[in-house]
């Protein structure tokens, strides 16, 4: 995982945070791989970019939106301390403000989010690191997450656990019955006939998602 | 202190004109003024079902565009004159009306009426966002089909995000007999995914199907086992402690229920 683009989840949104240092060719690359491999995870996301002091031209800033939109991609705006950027992000018809931040912050993929209510059909929760839900996850609801799940409560939506690429993301729950779920870049649904009553855990055990009871198998995490 | 309720439910034709005329009735039935408004611009029916639509000379948006008062639009109820139905337009849609218009018409009711019911339209957009704009409190209207049920959990997170606090349920044209087959979502399948407070619940029944035909009302015809299910909703609704019959009960022992009052008439079940 790179260091050089760090992804926060926030209320209003995701929050990609581009090094301030770096080379820009480097970062752009970084940019460009980063966005493969959490496709899943932008989907449909609010984006705020982040580019701190660096000064960006108009032809940076054109390739950088360019660069988003061939991941379908919008930013709905560009944080930036250097006038320049702001300017040329204006230029180009996005909402620019001077929001500084302290130093760059490291992309900690272990925080957590804690959430306790029901997620209902049509909602959806997303967050960089891992997520916890004390309640159900109805049909047609959605969580994404960038590192794991535990749902303490009746999983019944989708959730995409490692959605930046984390292959060793795991997805729990009470009771375990999913419309879809997909770890990484590995998708299963659901045998039609499943319907059992117990926690179970998810994971990707030679290339493909398994699902077994947690009590057998909390021994061996 | 008066309050403005609003009916929605997420999917189309699972009873919330049907709802919000009963217990509508009802309530006035209980000596409360009442207010029904009918929200769905451009496909009005609230005013079929209670029989009132050759009276209507006004109707709402008349009112929001100032082209006539309040209360030359509130047409009264042939059987309860404390019972008014402020009538939808039809030769309009849903961009007739904003949230502000319906706050603004929602306050202008509560100084006169006890009860402000609002038949909300069928959807997720505008139409039901003016519906839910000027309510104290929502109910949900579903039926068991995975389907309503799937709407309604949509519509709850809505109206939650819309802070107009927890929803409650009404639980429409249930059939015992195939719950207890296992052939229909039980009440407690579908508050397991919902998950919020149930007010009552609605056995199926034919005579829905008659009365509205004729432009009337079930909760007037005391044979009508869904009749009699919307006045202990309505009670409900007006703060009284109504036991629900058969809810802690195996479904068979709701049918047992039912069965108190009667056999279905032949030939009710498919």
């Amino acid at each position: 995982m790179t260091n050089l683009v760090a992804i926060k989840g926030s209320r209003d949104g995701l929050r990609l945070q581009l090094d301030e240092a770096a080379g820009w060719p480097e970062l752009f690359d970084a940019l460009g791989e980063q966005l493969s491999q959490g496709a899943q995870f932008f989907n449909g996301a609010r984006v705020t970019i982040d580019i701190g002091e660096r000064d960006l031209d108009e032809a940076q800033l054109g390739a950088l939106l360019e660069l988003m939109r061939q991941h379908h991609l919008e930013p709905s705006s560009l944080t930036s301390t250097s006038r320049a950027s702001r300017n040329a992000a204006r230029a180009a018809g996005v909402v620019a403000r001077p929001v500084t931040r302290a130093a760059t912050v490291a992309d900690d993929r272990s925080e957590a989010f804690f959430m306790k209510r029901t997620i209902r059909s049509g909602q959806i929760i997303r967050h960089h690191g891992n997520i916890t839900i004390l309640g159900d996850l109805n049909a047609g609801g959605e969580i994404i997450a960038g590192g794991s799940v535990v749902v303490w409560g009746r999983l019944r939506g989708t959730v995409h656990a490692g959605a930046l690429g984390d292959r060793d993301a795991v997805i729990c729950a009470l009771d375990l019955n999913p419309t879809q779920l997909r770890i990484a870049d590995l998708i299963t649904r659901p045998p039609d006939d499943a319907t059992r009553y117990q926690p179970e855990i998810a994971r990707i055990i030679d290339d493909q998602i398994v699902v077994e009871a947690w009590n057998q198998q909390r021994h061996s995490l | 202190m008066s309050r403005v309720i609003t009916i929605t439910s997420g999917k189309g034709g699972v009873g919330k004109t049907t709802s919000t005329a009963n217990l509508g009735t009802a309530l006035a039935m209980l000596g409360a003024k009442v207010a029904v408004v009918d929200a769905d611009i451009g496909l009005r029916n609230l005013d079929v079902v209670m029989g009132l639509e050759n009276r209507i000379v006004y109707d709402l948006v008349d009112v929001l565009e100032g082209r006539c008062r309040l209360r030359q639009a509130l047409i009264k109820d042939k059987h309860f004159p404390d019972l008014c139905l402020l009538p939808a337009a039809q030769t309009r849609d849903k961009d007739a009306v904003s949230p502000d218009d319906m706050i603004a018409l929602a306050n202008q009711l509560r100084a006169e009426f006890d009860y402000v019911l609002i038949d909300s339209p069928a959807g997720i957009e505008g139409g039901f966002r003016n519906a839910i704009a000027g309510a104290d409190e929502v109910m949900i209207v579903t039926t068991p089909e995975v389907s309503a049920v799937r709407d309604a959990d949509r519509i709850i997170g809505l109206v939650e995000a819309f802070e107009k606090g927890h929803p409650r349920l009404v639980i429409n044209r249930i059939k015992p007999k195939m719950v207890s087959r296992g052939e229909m979502m039980s009440i407690e399948d579908v508050l397991q995914i919902l998950a919020i407070e149930l007010i009552g619940v609605v056995p199926d029944d034919e005579q829905i199907v008659t009365a509205t035909n004729r432009g009337e009302v079930a909760v007037l015809e005391r044979s009508s086992r869904a009749g009699r299910s919307f006045t202990d909703i309505a009670r409900r609704i007006a703060g009284e402690k109504v036991p629900f019959p058969a809810l802690d009960e195996e479904p068979g022992m709701i049918e047992r229920f039912f069965g108190m009052f009667g056999r279905r008439p032949r030939g009710s079940e498919r």
